[in-house]
């Protein structure tokens, strides 16, 4: 960790800012061009010219583009993400960073049960490679990944609220007995991926030489296992779990609707539909931020694990 | 394999799998035998739901609800899903009962005088705003409350089609004067308003929210978030806003006219399975899709006796533009009208969703008649009028408009499509359009045909044909012009006899609807699920205060 690291995240985080001013001024001429308007949303049936030129001059639609944007722009670097259209009485940031919140902490848990089941079973697959077991373990994940997302919610809430009664369907705060169906519908269909990501690895892994070794030298079938096929097929796992946390916070939209989950997938949904400008804005320029740092995150943690790609050691190159 | 440590994480793997598998396998044999759709599966659940008293005891009412689609501000309420809430927090000097019936609420008496001219309001002397401040409600409040209403910098949406009649408040509106001077406070507990020509709704249109009190003081101290806690002086204050989360409505204690039998209201608004969850005891009204209409209509559905029937003072409607061809010509638009089978299409297509609309007014607004009639389903008069109309053999391109996303047009507009294929050999296009850009165009006149809806603010023939059909309406998106239904118009509008008046919008009605410029279809109808332990929940075809009557009650 030199300072060829520091400025290699440097540079890394300085790229990404044009890459966010591309994204907010396409989102941006996207949304004003569209057709509709939140003026006309708000107004409804009752629009009259006199109240339209109010409201366009509140939120300043009344603008050219470009000084909308720049004032949008001058607003952010202060961290004023805008007024939201569809909740009037909110700013932007009110609506989403409760809501983000909420499919964060969901998904954080999702994410811990994906990776928690996945990698144990990708491993116990692969080392029973060649027995029945391995094909039937996958193919049973397989099989649940396959069902949709939204017969799953169905046939969830049916069964256990209906049938089984043993819980409640409202949302009533994530950490809530309620929630443990939604956390298993969003995170039992991700096993089967992650299970044949990490199969896949270990049995890579399996045919290097230092394993042969480590046989030959005699060590624990244990120390084999945990220490040196697990910890060298975990490496390319790395990738996948960064390239998934920003997906967390995004939230899952079927869950969020079937269930009734006040989360960011759901208020993304209505924000597109109403449109609501602001709102819709901020979503895009947070996720599009959440990418790029969670590949630099990525880049780092490679070092962490495999000194061989580790930036700016500068030995051993 | 030989490892303690090994086989032990092995295990628990495979127990986990086993155990995931085990309830999975079960869920689906359950699920098979749903399908089935064996009628007593479904009663064993519903017997354990009308016997579990979880949701029966507490004195806390559960609903299902929709976001406010904009501020809890009586002036910027336009629209249903607002106005649920601000009815119940705000009130105003009259208000509507559940028959609909105009009756006193700060107001205690009014008296109408120079020939419907001038009411004058005497005010209780016991109303107070919400939380606690206990100030109380005065002839001045009423008059601050129009005046901001009635200011341009605030935009109210419906200021003008509600109040216009006020002597004073055009010019306010428009900036020409500082100030309505048709609102006079008298004295503390008295307030006159004076009308620039006689009405006999106009209290009724005083029961809309926009004519509500506010309070002056919270809104000039926190102008900006007042709407977030706002004080009025209804039979329920906001005690928690949660946007897409949750609305929470506590009673007020000092509430004037009978205090709400429930503590709290909580709408939830994040959606979710409700039929589900409703099944399940978790809320105390639902709803159910509509492939479930008939099972519970006939009473063979467990949930049969909870279903209610709530009817809206509404109407679907098609437009047909006069000014573009080829409906510029009365044959072309009353051919159109006589070739969809209403009745059919309700009963095949719907299950009975809906009823056919006969008339543009549904029965439960006041001065409904009977003798309106719309064109009945005759495809070979239609056939026969399109032959003599000028554009028999050379019709234009026709394209019906509605609002709606993308994917697949709704059934019920793709059934009369057919319809007019069929009979007349017609082929429309059907196009959507996103809300917004919909009401958009539709202010512009542009569409050629579109598919239409209104829902009354106040039960009055004149809130559905005078703001939609008089030439001089800021609201007829039609632009439907006929002088003597402008005069007809004109004259019930001041007309104080209310049997005369209702007599003058009958045949206005007629005439709307012999000119084919609007076809209506539907009256819609709302159809719910209540618990049977809720008790007096009014089920009116408007949006009125009606929680405050509720009581949760097992027997």
């Amino acid at each position: 960790m030199g300072p060829g690291l520091a400025g290699y995240i440097i540079r890394r985080l300085l790229w990404a800012i044009p890459v966010l001013f591309l994204i907010s001024i396409t989102v941006f001429a996207m949304l004003r061009l569209a057709p509709g308007s939140p003026i006309d949303a708000i107004l409804g049936q009752r629009y009259t010219e006199e109240q339209a030129a109010v409201l366009r001059d509140k939120y300043g639609y009344d603008d050219p583009l470009p000084v909308q944007y720049v004032k949008y722009i001058g607003n952010l670097a202060q961290g004023d993400l805008g007024v939201s259209t569809r909740h009037r009485d909110f700013t932007a940031s009110e609506i989403i960073w409760p809501k983000i919140w909420i499919s964060t902490q969901l998904g954080l848990i999702a994410l811990v049960i994906v990776f928690g089941l996945g990698i144990p079973v990708g491993v116990y697959a692969a080392m029973a490679r060649g027995t029945f077991i391995d094909p039937l373990t996958i193919a049973f994940w397989l099989a649940i990944e396959a069902i949709p997302t939204f017969v799953l919610v169905t046939l969830t809430s049916w069964f256990f609220a209906l049938k089984l009664g043993v819980i409640d369907l409202g949302y009533e705060g994530v950490w809530t007995p309620n929630m443990t169906v939604p956390v298993l519908v969003m995170s039992l269909p991700g096993v089967a991926g992650v299970a044949r990501f990490m199969r896949a690895s270990v049995i890579g892994v399996l045919g290097e030489d230092y394993i042969r070794t480590a046989r030959a030298k005699g060590l624990k079938e244990q120390t084999i296992v945990l220490t040196h096929i697990t910890r060298n097929a975990l490496l390319p796992m790395i990738t996948v779990i960064g390239l998934s946390l920003p997906g967390i916070t995004t939230g899952s939209l079927f869950v969020e609707v079937g269930f009734g989950i006040p989360g960011i997938a759901n208020e993304s949904l209505q924000a597109v539909l109403a449109p609501d400008y602001d709102v819709i804005l901020a979503l895009v320029l947070f996720g599009a931020t959440l990418f790029v740092l969670a590949n630099v995150a990525i880049d780092i943690l490679y070092g962490f694990i495999d000194p061989r790609v580790r930036v700016g050691a500068g030995r051993g190159q | 394999m030989s490892n303690k440590m090994l086989t032990l994480m092995m295990g628990f793997v495979a127990f986990l799998i086993l155990a995931v598998g085990v309830v999975f396998l079960i869920a689906l044999a359950g699920g098979g035998d749903d399908d089935d759709g064996s009628p007593a599966d479904g009663g064993g659940e519903n017997n354990r739901s009308s016997t579990s008293g979880k949701i029966c005891d507490g004195k806390s009412l559960i609903v299902p609800g929709d976001d406010p689609s904009s501020v809890l501000d009586p002036i910027q309420v336009a629209d249903v899903s607002t106005a649920e809430y601000v009815v119940e927090i705000f009130g105003g000097l009259v208000t509507l009962d559940p028959d609909l019936k105009v009756q006193p609420d700060i107001a205690k008496e009014w008296t109408s005088s120079n020939g419907g001219k001038t009411y004058t309001f005497k005010l209780r002397d016991n109303v107070v705003f919400h939380s606690g401040t206990a100030k109380r409600v005065t002839a001045n409040d009423f008059k601050y409350s129009i005046e901001r209403a009635a200011d341009p910098a605030n935009a109210s949406p419906t200021v003008l089609a509600y109040l216009g009649n006020i002597v004073g408040l055009k010019d306010r509106f428009q900036n020409k004067a500082s100030s309505v001077t048709g609102v006079k406070v008298i004295d503390e507990t008295t307030v006159q308003i004076d009308l620039v020509e006689p009405s006999d709704f106009f209290l009724s249109e005083l029961t809309y929210p926009v004519a509500y009190v506010v309070d002056k003081e919270q809104i000039e101290g926190n102008a900006r978030n007042w709407t977030q806690k706002p004080r009025g002086t209804g039979p329920f204050q906001l005690k928690e806003f949660k946007p897409a989360e949750k609305i929470v409505l506590a009673k007020n204690d000092r509430y004037h006219l009978g205090v709400a039998k429930l503590d709290e209201v909580v709408f939830e608004l994040a959606g979710g399975s409700i039929l589900t969850r409703y099944e399940n005891n978790e809320i105390h009204i639902g709803g159910f899709p509509a492939t479930q209409l008939d099972s519970i209509k006939s009473g063979q559905n467990p949930l049969s006796d909870d279903y209610r029937e709530v009817p809206e003072m509404a109407v679907f409607y098609f437009t047909l533009n006069p000014q573009k061809a080829p409906f510029d010509d009365p044959k072309v638009r009353q051919a159109f009208a006589m070739s969809f089978d209403r009745q059919n299409i309700n009963t095949v297509l719907l299950y009975d969703a809906y009823r056919v609309a006969d008339g543009f007014m549904p029965p439960e607004t006041p001065g409904y008649s009977e003798s309106i009639k719309s064109y009945s389903y005759d495809p070979v008069k239609a056939k026969q009028l399109l032959q003599e109309s000028r554009y028999a053999g050379k019709l234009p391109r026709i394209v019906l408009t509605y609002s709606g996303s993308g994917s697949a047009a709704p059934d019920l507009l793709v059934a009369i499509q057919k319809g007019w294929s069929d009979n007349l050999g017609v082929e429309i296009e059907l196009q959507a359009v996103d809300s917004s850009a919909f009401l958009r165009e539709q202010r512009k006149g542009q569409f050629q045909m579109q598919s239409d809806g209104w829902a009354a603010d106040y039960p009055d023939p004149e809130d559905f044909l005078g703001k939609l059909f008089a030439s001089d309406s800021s609201l007829n998106y039609a632009r439907y012009k006929n002088d003597e239904v402008d005069a007809l118009l004109r004259q019930a509008r001041i007309e104080t006899d209310r049997t005369k008046r209702f007599d003058l919008y009958r045949q206005a009605e007629q005439k709307i609807i012999d000119d084919a410029t609007v076809i209506p279809t539907f009256w819609p109808v709302t159809h719910t699920l209540v618990k049977s332990c809720v008790k007096n929940l009014p089920s009116a075809a408007l949006v009125i205060p009606k929680y405050r009557y509720v009581e949760i009650k097992d027997d």
